[in-house]
């Protein structure tokens, strides 16, 4: 076997063994999706472990009803959606119950009240919900603050902007964009407690539940187990310990980070393991999506460029679809989408649904400058090639793929730039790639500068290498 | 029967019908060549010999071999009829010596050192044996053509269709091309060749056939055609070609 087709052989063994676990994970380990960005509720503490009073009780309730479950940390969007798509068994993310969401799940007893406060920056003149007539207002999607706010939205004649990471929106205010946002009273004050430059300026408006959800009419063991869960550690004090423990400390405290942290040395020395796996993560997504999607892109183009009609008309209709579609739209479809089609119970790794969708996304774009470059190289090689006896397919492969990759080699390069720098969209399905670990470190230390400085610096250094190889390769290539 | 037999050809590109019913025959070892004026469908009708273009209607048999009849191998009947064309198409991403050797080997009639020894000695022949490991793009135009003739001659064909060989040659060039095709009819092979080289075509062909829209309109030994033409085309065809 010459050297390519064993890397083909290995990816494929690799997609392979990933869809077999995909398929025997769930038997008894029950998965539970939770948000990334909700402290102190949940959040991520140094190291990358998630820590809050959701995660607390979800341990303790599992340890007195020896519930076996895995958590997925996921955005708060991406969580509901899972849950409704059966791609996991249960939610637990400071979700508030509500009449709308009990059409869909099925709620534990509450194991919290809280009610929406409005919060703006530090040196702001609004004071009440009159003063934000014009201005606009930054909520996070899905939250019972935006609910509220929603419902008097019109009543106080203000604009709307959501956001779908609470510290984006927390930003947005400090910095002056929005005028006031509308969040949960722990989770705000907590913040506030932790070193985000808001104050709270209203009461708490629309006291409402806490519960954990599963499906409707699905798990009802788990919700059983939970509800018992909670009576008991209400009942030995273990649930008050943890409330404490979250609203009356600082987050330093629980995560393990000094004031000589916040250095950009600091912080960067701190989460290098986080970061590093992110890191990683990102380097897998990229190198197997570029391999897969050549893969695709050359048979697209070759394809495209076969004598007849049905080739070319399957090589374009596969551009066509997967080229105009957003990569966003089109990760959403496959992860979430796609298993919803299919039903009975089918789900896909986020990694495997983040895959598919680059090979599919990068392979079209790619197929489509494949084919410009075979069509690139003169007529007369193909027939100069023809007419001495050979077959079509030794010609494509001996005279015509030879100079077309050639002339394909910068936009290669190019393609292959994009396809690193895609897989940060990636993060909207849960995948915790660079951009997400980013996302993750400045919801716990709040330090937005200085960790996007870093992610940014990471990579630009990986687009630099990138290109340096790529470029070494069409050197010695011509 | 004869090498190349051709009956009734048609060519049509869409409503442009190109060739209007050709007949032609082509014996073991004889020179054609072929002459018309630009848009004649000189290149058209060549290209129909090795199924470069499907007829319209019409016959096409070489060596026995009815190019229609679909149980009939178009890649074993192209080994056996060589191309060179107007722009050499020489392969630019392989060395002189690959771009002979790539067929032979491919198609494996030869190993690859059986196939390296008949490149050199084909390139010795074209005058070229110094070039053997030199890219295209470092060669000039006439070295291209030869380089290209050699490269159709290791197939071994039996029968060779030349495209203009010359015309795309700065004139000092044209003279070794020429040669190197004069050796080639000396040893017996069987062209066909369009040519505007009436020179070429005096001395060398056993046969000059004058195409004019889509049909063959005389033909006859180089004597009869260049100094008796009969049809008023072809003597304003000559007037035109022997004055410029
Ligand atoms: N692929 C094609 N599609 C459409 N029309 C074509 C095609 N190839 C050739 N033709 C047309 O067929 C006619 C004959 O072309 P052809 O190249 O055979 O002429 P020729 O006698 O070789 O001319 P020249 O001496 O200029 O090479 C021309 O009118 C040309 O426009
Ligand atoms: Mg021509």
């Amino acid at each position: 076997m010459k050297k390519w087709q064993v890397a083909v052989v290995m990816v494929l063994a690799a997609l392979g063994s990933w869809f077999s676990l995909g398929a025997t994970a769930h038997a008894q380990t029950y998965t539970i999706a939770t948000d990334t960005t909700f402290a102190p509720f949940e959040f991520q503490a140094k190291g990358g472990k998630y820590k809050g009073i959701d995660i607390d009780i979800l341990n303790a309730i599992a340890k007195k009803e020896n519930i076996n479950y895995k958590l997925k940390a996921i955005s708060f969007g991406a969580a509901v959606q899972q849950l409704s798509a059966n791609q996991v068994d249960g939610v637990i993310a400071g979700m508030n119950v509500t009449p709308e969401r009990q059409k869909t799940f099925d709620f534990s007893k509450a194991y919290y009240t809280s009610g929406v406060v409005m919060a703006v920056a530090k040196d702001s003149k609004v004071k009440t919900f009159k003063d934000l007539k014009g201005k606009t207002v930054a909520l996070k999607t899905g939250t019972a603050g935006a609910t509220y706010a929603k419902s008097i939205e019109s009543k106080y004649g203000f604009k709307i902007k959501y956001f779908n990471e609470s510290n984006n929106m927390y930003n947005d205010v400090k910095v002056g964009n929005s005028a006031a946002c509308f969040e949960d009273y722990p989770v705000m004050s907590y913040g506030i407690k932790n070193g985000i430059a808001l104050k709270i300026v209203s009461k708490q408006y629309d006291a409402g539940d806490y519960g954990f959800a599963v499906k409707k009419g699905k798990n009802a063991e788990l919700l059983k187990k939970f509800n018992a869960g909670l009576a008991a550690i209400k009942a030995d004090g273990t649930y008050k310990k943890i409330i404490d423990k979250y609203l009356h400390s600082s987050e330093a405290s629980l995560t393990g980070e000094t004031a000589s942290s916040r250095t950009f040395i600091g912080l960067f020395t701190q989460n290098i393991g986080t970061i590093g796996n992110g890191l990683w993560m990102t380097l897998e997504l990229t190198v197997i999506s570029i391999i897969l999607a050549t893969v695709m892109g050359v048979i697209l183009g070759v394809l495209g460029v076969m004598p007849g009609k049905l080739g070319p008309a399957i090589s374009s209709t596969i551009i066509y679809i997967f080229r105009g579609m957003p990569l966003m739209v089109l990760a959403f479809f496959i992860y979430i989408g796609f298993p919803d089609l299919i039903g009975h119970g089918f789900k896909i790794p986020a990694f495997i649904a983040g895959m598919i969708t680059l090979m599919l996304n990068e392979g079209a774009y790619t197929g489509a400058f494949v084919k410009g470059g075979f069509k690139a190289v003169d007529d007369g090689q193909m027939e100069a090639a023809r007419s001495l006896g050979l077959p079509y397919w030794t010609a494509m492969r001996k005279v015509i793929m030879p100079q077309g990759i050639r002339i394909m080699i910068p936009s290669f390069i190019n393609q292959f730039i994009i396809t690193l720098k895609d897989t940060s969209i990636l993060s909207v399905i849960g995948i915790v790639e660079l951009t997400q670990t980013g996302t993750l470190i400045i919801a716990r230390n709040f330090e937005g500068f200085k960790i996007w400085l870093m992610i940014a610096i990471i990579y630009l250094i990986l687009i630099t290498l990138l290109t340096w190889l790529s470029n070494w390769v069409q050197r010695r290539m011509n | 029967m004869a090498k190349v037999v051709v009956k009734d050809l048609h060519k049509s590109y869409g409503d442009n019908e190109v060739l209007k019913g050709l007949n032609l025959e082509v014996e073991d070892n004889e020179v054609v060549c072929m002459i018309g004026p630009s848009g004649s469908g000189k290149s058209t009708f060549l290209r129909c010999l090795n199924d470069l273009e499907l007829p319209t209607q019409g016959q096409v048999i070489i060596s026995g071999y009815d190019l229609s009849d679909k149980g009939t191998n178009i890649n074993l009947v192209r080994e056996n009829i060589g191309m060179v064309f107007q722009h050499f198409n020489l392969f630019p991403h392989l060395s002189v010596l690959q771009n002979i050797t790539l067929a032979p080997v491919q198609l494996k009639k030869a190993s690859k050192a059986e196939a390296e020894k008949t490149a050199r000695h084909l390139l010795d022949v074209v005058g070229l044996a110094d070039k053997v490991d030199a890219m295209p793009k470092s060669l000039s135009g006439g070295q291209k053509q030869r380089v290209a003739i050699a490269r159709a001659l290791a197939m071994n064909p039996k029968i060779m269709l030349f495209d203009e060989p010359t015309s795309a040659l700065d004139p000092e060039m044209v003279g070794d091309v020429l040669d190197v095709m004069k050796r080639l009819a000396a040893d017996g092979m069987t062209m066909i060749v369009v040519t505007h080289e009436m020179g070429f075509a005096k001395e060398v062909a056993d046969r000059v056939v004058f195409m004019a829209d889509g049909l063959i309109q005389e033909s006859g030994k180089p004597d009869d055609v260049f100094d008796h033409p009969k049809s008023p085309r072809l003597q304003d065809f000559l007037n035109k070609v022997i004055n410029v």
